[in-house]
């Protein structure tokens, strides 16, 4: 009880920006840290971000490397990427513990690779790249709460190339269907025909699912 | 449509960096072209880092802040870290093309990086070996040309067959592009295609081929996989 409150008291010489009651800041503050980094290269912001996840990123790092030192090197490493790609991060992608996390695991990752099969090629963000980057996409999307569900836009992307395109005309774009017609230069009836094909096969495949 | 993909431990193993490199190009590789497994890996990555992040049990957190470092060695790397005024760019998305047997194929961006090694082919066979040093793992591409196939075999240890373009079918059923297939010693297949068909494969072992003549050609499983 007493260590535990030794470590929670304010680090002396350091302002605090946020009102905070204690250690443990929440996500939104997390992300505003980061976006201090990244906008205005703001160092007491990067202290608050180091004093949070520094010891985390070690406690990971030491129960998966088994080793201080390399323990030590993915925080320093993972700090300094967070300090150099912070103006990367977007708060409505997604949360900034995820983005920490890749970082860390990224590093981690590479580290592993050019001690064991000694090789600097940084294979990591080819590996995840677009998968970490792949909520932009989705989030750009006008009507995405309609298609929230990801069994029907499963459904969807397994469409053939033209009942697809007639679909997504129709719920992304919000065409009518004669509008679908002159836009694809097909006729009404052929609209009319591929949005019936599609749907049946988007019933079979959520009902499928739920069965 | 894809009807083969990696189990649900698979894709929460690459998104925790657990995967070795030739494995975790294989869920790389099929998330490019699958969007559902993408989400998947994005929700294990999501739930990750919030186990991984949440507070510190505060033994844990007490030992650490102790034997961690000193709070003057913290603040000297914050200042040497913060010292530096370079920002990275986002990483371009780069793109890489090979020409195998007279035909064009654009690699997936997990490979981009990769040395290939020298083709060599066999009959409608060619293959190539990866650069990617993963001890005991190989990874290749491999190319069946058109009429082409890799005779019955089994496999010694796990055999993972990733199909990048084109199409083949064995005794069990037929495979498209984005199919993720593992195997191994239990099955026994023979695949074969019409059309032609580019796979990357991840193999710890030799293909021990089970019929007739090439029972007798076994070193073969060797040049395959």
């Amino acid at each position: 009880m007493h260590a535990e409150r030794a470590i929670r008291l304010p680090k002396a010489g350091h302002p605090i920006k946020f009102n905070r009651m204690s250690d443990d800041p929440c996500k939104t503050e997390l992300a505003s840290w980061l976006e201090l980094v990244g906008i205005e290269r703001d160092k007491s912001a990067f202290t608050d971000l180091f004093r949070y996840f520094a010891p985390r990123i070690y406690h990971i790092s030491l129960s998966k490397f088994g080793s201080e030192t390399l323990a030590n090197d993915v925080v320093q490493e993972t700090m300094t990427n967070i300090w150099r790609k912070a103006h990367l991060f977007d708060s409505a992608k997604g949360q900034a513990t995820t983005w920490v996390y890749t970082i860390m695991r990224n590093v981690s990752f590479d580290m592993l690779r050019r001690i064991s099969a000694n090789k600097e090629d940084n294979l990591s963000d080819d590996l995840w790249g677009h998968i970490d980057n792949a909520e932009e996409d989705s989030s750009l999307e006008p009507f995405r709460d309609h298609l929230a569900d990801r069994e029907l836009q499963n459904g969807i992307d397994n469409l053939p190339d033209d009942q697809k395109q007639v679909v997504e005309s129709m719920f992304y774009q919000d065409l009518s269907q004669s509008q679908i017609a002159e836009k694809l230069g097909i006729p009404l009836g052929t609209v009319k025909s591929r949005l019936r094909l599609a749907m049946t096969k988007l019933k079979h495949h959520i009902g499928e699912k739920h069965d | 449509m894809i009807k083969y993909h990696p189990d649900n431990a698979f894709l929460q193993s690459f998104a925790t960096g657990d995967l070795p490199a030739s494995l975790a190009a294989a869920a790389s590789i099929h998330c490019e072209m699958c969007s559902s497994c993408a989400q998947t890996v994005q929700s294990y990555t999501k739930q990750a880092a919030t186990d991984g992040f949440s507070a510190l049990d505060s033994r844990t957190e007490n030992a650490e802040a102790c034997s961690y470092r000193s709070m003057s060695s913290m603040d000297a790397m914050i200042e040497q870290i913060t010292k530096d005024e370079e920002q990275d760019m986002a990483s371009e998305n780069q793109s890489k093309t090979i020409q195998v047997q007279g035909k064009q194929f654009e690699l997936p961006r997990a490979l981009v990086n990769i040395p290939l090694g020298k083709w060599s082919s066999l009959g409608r066979l060619s293959r190539s070996r990866l650069g990617m040093n993963d001890g005991d793992i190989r990874a290749s591409l491999l190319l069946m040309e058109a009429d082409g196939g890799v005779p019955e075999h089994t496999h010694k240890g796990f055999e993972l067959t990733l199909i990048l373009e084109g199409h083949f079918k064995d005794e069990f059923d037929d495979y498209g592009p984005g199919d993720f297939l593992m195997l191994d010693s239990n099955h026994t297949h023979n695949p074969q295609t019409d059309t032609g068909c580019l796979c990357y494969t991840v193999s710890n072992d030799a293909q021990h081929f089970t019929k007739g003549f090439n029972r007798l050609v076994n070193p073969l499983g060797y040049f395959i996989y």
